[in-house]
């Protein structure tokens, strides 16, 4: 607890202090606020309608957990049934790999075409960016696993599902985890995307808004929500990942 | 509403709008797909719909932003949403060329909104003077209007530089280029507010002849064809809307930020006093707010031919349908 | 030699082949019941291959004779039947050491509760007490050893397959991990099937000592080791031990030549 209290204050001095270096050199050499406006004209802006931000903020975590959660379910399941039925493996993973080339911006369109401007649909574009390396992580994971690691427990009887349960899912999870890690960007990217085909709330809404009015205080407030959301969902899967795959990359 | 969409894309359903009942009346569910982001632009629909003028028609409407990667046609096309403020005439010729069954029920804007401005200390004085000048403009059919007004100059292509514009009026601003193009209402005020207006030149494209009528209200021809009791509605609760709005520009303001909370004041402030101007302009001054003015329009078709940006004539009687309008009392629609 | 009536495991004319290379050439081998037999043989002769077909987890070529406790079978049909620990310790990393040493039995089926608290009661036999809530990266090597060696012997089978047990440990550990190993094996009383390339080892531990040729593994030398248990440390430089020890480095030797020479493909 205490070296965890440790690194939260080292880290929120650090932010402070990036905070005043951006305000002072802001300051010290004149940058015009068009380029980069002060750290605390920003603030000011966020603290001038709170609730619109906390609104975006809440929107876009939601689209984002939901597609993520459902991009890591699906990437996993997929995962484990190319690893059982090569033939299937075979078969469909070119169709993901080719359904990933398309632009997210070209998916944006139709999604909204199918879904509407609903959370749902803004949920499919992260879920879209993230089951498949979810998937691709898993099936990775699962071959790489030591064939006399598989023969051991086979020595001791184990049906296929034992071993899948106690072997094999679990030695894949930190490849697994590398995945998470990216999906958890990536899934954010998503949302925000998605948001840009017209919609009313969201983080994404208020950086379109902010872009075509040339609104430099409001870009600026909505790409500082932005990395809070997109930091904290990473750091609460690097958590994730330290408390389950707590034996670190071994082999 | 998202099973709805599903079902429209299937194609299965996109002709029975999707009935509920609320209380009493029986409410029609249709969405509204604006051209742009939430801004002041569109503050008519935001305060019929806040004072519950669509209700009244039998209306539950939903409104949705546009955006940079939306093109209204294709979603009022494909029966994603009912009704569409698309683009303007040009852009339903467009629509129609491609022969996307959409039809124009009322004209928003009866003056073209952009014009191009140049630095009032600079070299440029006359349309005459873009000679060996750099122009950034929309590629969107703002560039065929400003090829226009420089042909009356006797400037043919090659005679300036004409680069596409990006998001952001700064190039103009820092003086890396001569002319840029402004919507009245939005980019204009950006360079009002980082050059000064004094110090600001304006070439207007109505006052050389050409004018295109933009922000043109569009429903697909299935909903024209079997519904057009709720359009009729749809441009009545509008035009409500807008005459509040034209009449209380504050009350307009609100409404807008209300939804989009972020957004600038002054700027929308500036943004719906133009866009007023837009509105009351033209054949809308005799015949009320979102009059379609067929002269204007044929004009405009032809001038595109000319410029063969549309490759063969269009039936403009078909794409144009002012009988919805027509429907409504004179004295409902005017200002 | 008098042959006792009911071997545990009978090989006959065992044949293995993989693609070019033939691993195994009709080997034969009978076990008796709580013996210790020790393999040595030169690397690549074929001693994993053997382990692997007694484990079940490979078939020998047809042709071959199998037999265990006394009934014929196919290979597959020993999976779960005997207690096999292969060349690494292959702990799971997300295991502290209790629950790697009761894998098998969880496996088989067994109450977890009961089965942790028999590894718990068992943990100071093998060295491992107070160390049952380690993970396997907090434990040295010789440690992570002893701790395959648990789940083997929780794994209460009458025939025990060790591959190689201490080869990855230093000089030291090893003696020592020996005798503790007799000292077990003494108490528990299982039939012992034990690989080694340790000369010194196969001699010390065994009842029997098996040389395998250079591939393909055949039986080169049959040797029993009639030395007293409990044995102590002195018994290798007792003239009875180097004498065995002469005899079965003679049988490697040419054995190993044979290989180095085929190996650089010389003429003899
Ligand atoms: N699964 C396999 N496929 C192909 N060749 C194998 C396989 N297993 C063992 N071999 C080969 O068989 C020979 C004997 O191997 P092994 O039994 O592991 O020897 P060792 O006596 O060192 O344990 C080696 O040449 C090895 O390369
Ligand atoms: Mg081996």
């Amino acid at each position: 607890m205490k070296p965890a209290a440790m690194a939260a204050l080292r880290l929120l001095g650090g932010v402070i202090l990036a905070g005043l270096v951006w305000e002072g050199a802001v300051v010290a050499f004149g940058i015009r606020p068009h380029l980069l406006p002060r750290l605390s004209d920003i603030l000011t802006a966020i603290a001038f309608t709170p609730g619109a931000y906390w609104a975006g903020l809440q929107r876009t975590a939601a689209e984002t957990l939901i597609g993520f959660a459902a991009g890591t379910a699906v990437g996993i399941l997929n995962g484990l049934v190319f690893f059982r039925a090569p033939l299937l493996r075979d078969m469909l993973l070119p169709v993901f790999i080719v359904s990933q080339t398309i632009p997210v911006i070209a998916f944006g369109a139709l999604v909204v075409m199918w879904f509407g401007n609903t959370l749902l649909a803004k949920a499919v574009i992260a879920f879209y960016l993230t089951f498949f390396p979810v998937t691709v992580n898993t099936l990775l994971g699962l071959n790489s696993v030591d064939p006399k690691q598989v023969a051991l427990l086979r020595s001791f009887g184990a049906t296929p599902r034992q071993i899948l349960l106690r072997l094999q899912l679990p030695m894949a999870l930190p490849q697994i985890f590398v995945a998470l890690r990216l999906g958890a960007s990536l899934s954010l990217v998503g949302a925000i995307v998605g948001e840009w085909f017209g919609d009313n709330t969201g983080i994404g809404v208020l950086l379109l808004q902010a872009m075509y009015n040339e609104n430099v205080e409001a870009l600026w407030a909505a790409i500082l929500c932005a990395a809070l959301l997109g930091t904290a969902f990473y750091a609460l899967v690097a958590w994730a990942e330290r408390r389950i795959v707590f034996w670190g990359v071994e082999q | 509403m998202n099973r709805r969409h599903l079902l429209a894309a299937t194609g299965a359903a996109a002709a029975t709008p999707f009935i509920r009942p609320a209380g009493a009346q029986t409410l029609v569910r249709a969405s509204l797909r604006l051209k742009w982001l939430t801004q002041a632009q569109f503050a008519g629909f935001y305060v019929a719909h806040q004072k519950g003028y669509y209700r009244e028609t039998g209306i539950d409407l939903t409104i949705n932003p546009g955006g940079p990667n939306l093109l209204t046609e294709n979603l009022v096309a494909s029966g994603a949403d009912t009704f569409g403020l698309s683009g303007g005439t040009d852009s339903v010729f467009a629509a129609r060329e491609r022969s996307l069954p959409i039809v124009c029920a009322g004209v928003m804007h009866q003056q073209t909104p952009f014009v191009f401005v140049a630095r009032a200390d600079g070299p440029i004085r006359t349309l005459a003077d873009f000679r060996g000048k750099t122009i950034t403009t929309w590629f969107t059919g703002a560039n065929f209007v400003l090829l226009g007004m420089l042909a009356q100059a006797g400037l043919n292509r090659g005679d300036f530089t004409m680069q596409p514009q990006q998001v952001s009026v700064q190039p103009f601003v820092d003086r890396q280029i001569d002319v840029v193009t402004a919507t009245r209402y939005n980019e204009f005020f950006t360079l009002m507010s980082r050059v000064g207006r004094e110090n600001l030149r304006v070439f207007v494209p109505d006052d050389h002849g050409i004018t295109f009528p933009r922000d043109t209200v569009i429903v697909s021809e299935q909903t024209a064809r079997d519904r057009p009791q709720m359009v009729q509605g749809f441009l009545r609760a509008t035009i409500r809307g807008w005459r509040d709005v034209l009449a209380d520009n504050k009350a307009g303001v609100d409404a807008v930020m209300s939804v989009a909370p972020t957004l600038n004041r002054p700027h929308q402030e500036f943004m719906l006093v133009e866009a007023g101007k837009l509105m009351v302009a033209g054949g809308a001054a005799r015949n009320g707010l979102f009059w379609i003015d067929r002269p204007v329009i044929q004009a405009a078709h032809d001038f595109f031919r000319q410029h063969e940006v549309i490759k063969t004539p269009l039936d403009l009687a078909a794409a144009f349908n002012s009988s919805f309008l027509e429907a409504l009392p004179v004295a409902d629609r005017m200002a | 030699m008098p042959k006792p009536p009911s071997p545990l495991l009978e090989l006959r004319g065992l044949s293995k082949r993989f693609g070019a290379v033939q691993a195994l050439d009709s080997f034969g081998l009978d076990v008796q019941p709580g013996e210790f037999v020790t393999v040595v043989g030169p690397s690549g002769c074929g001693k994993s291959t053997l382990f692997n077909i007694v484990a079940g987890l490979d078939e020998p070529d047809d042709g071959g004779i199998l037999r265990f406790k006394g009934r014929g079978c196919h290979a597959r049909e020993l999976l779960g039947q005997v207690s096999f620990m292969p060349q690494r310790d292959l702990l799971l990393p997300w295991r502290n050491v209790v629950d790697n040493a009761i894998l098998a039995n969880e496996i088989e089926g067994a109450n977890r509760r009961e089965a942790r608290a028999k590894a718990l009661s068992m943990l100071p036999e093998f060295g491992l007490a107070g160390f049952e809530s380690q993970y396997p990266h907090q434990l040295s090597g010789g440690m992570r050893q002893r701790v395959a060696l648990m789940r083997t012997f929780l794994f209460e089978r009458e025939l025990m397959l060790l591959d190689e047990p201490f080869g990855a440990l230093d000089a030291l550990t090893r003696s020592m991990m020996q005798r503790w190993l007799l000292d077990v094996w003494q108490r528990h009383r299982r039939t012992i099937l034990f690989i080694t390339h340790d000369v010194d080892e196969a001699i010390f531990l065994g009842d029997r000592v098996v040389v395998m040729t250079a591939r393909p593994g055949a039986v080169k030398l049959m040797r029993e080791v009639n030395l007293p248990r409990p044995r102590a440390p002195e018994l290798l430089t007792a003239p009875e031990f180097t004498a065995i020890k002469r005899e079965v480095l003679d049988a490697i030797e040419e054995e190993a030549m044979k290989s180095f020479i085929s190996g650089t493909g010389a003429a003899p």
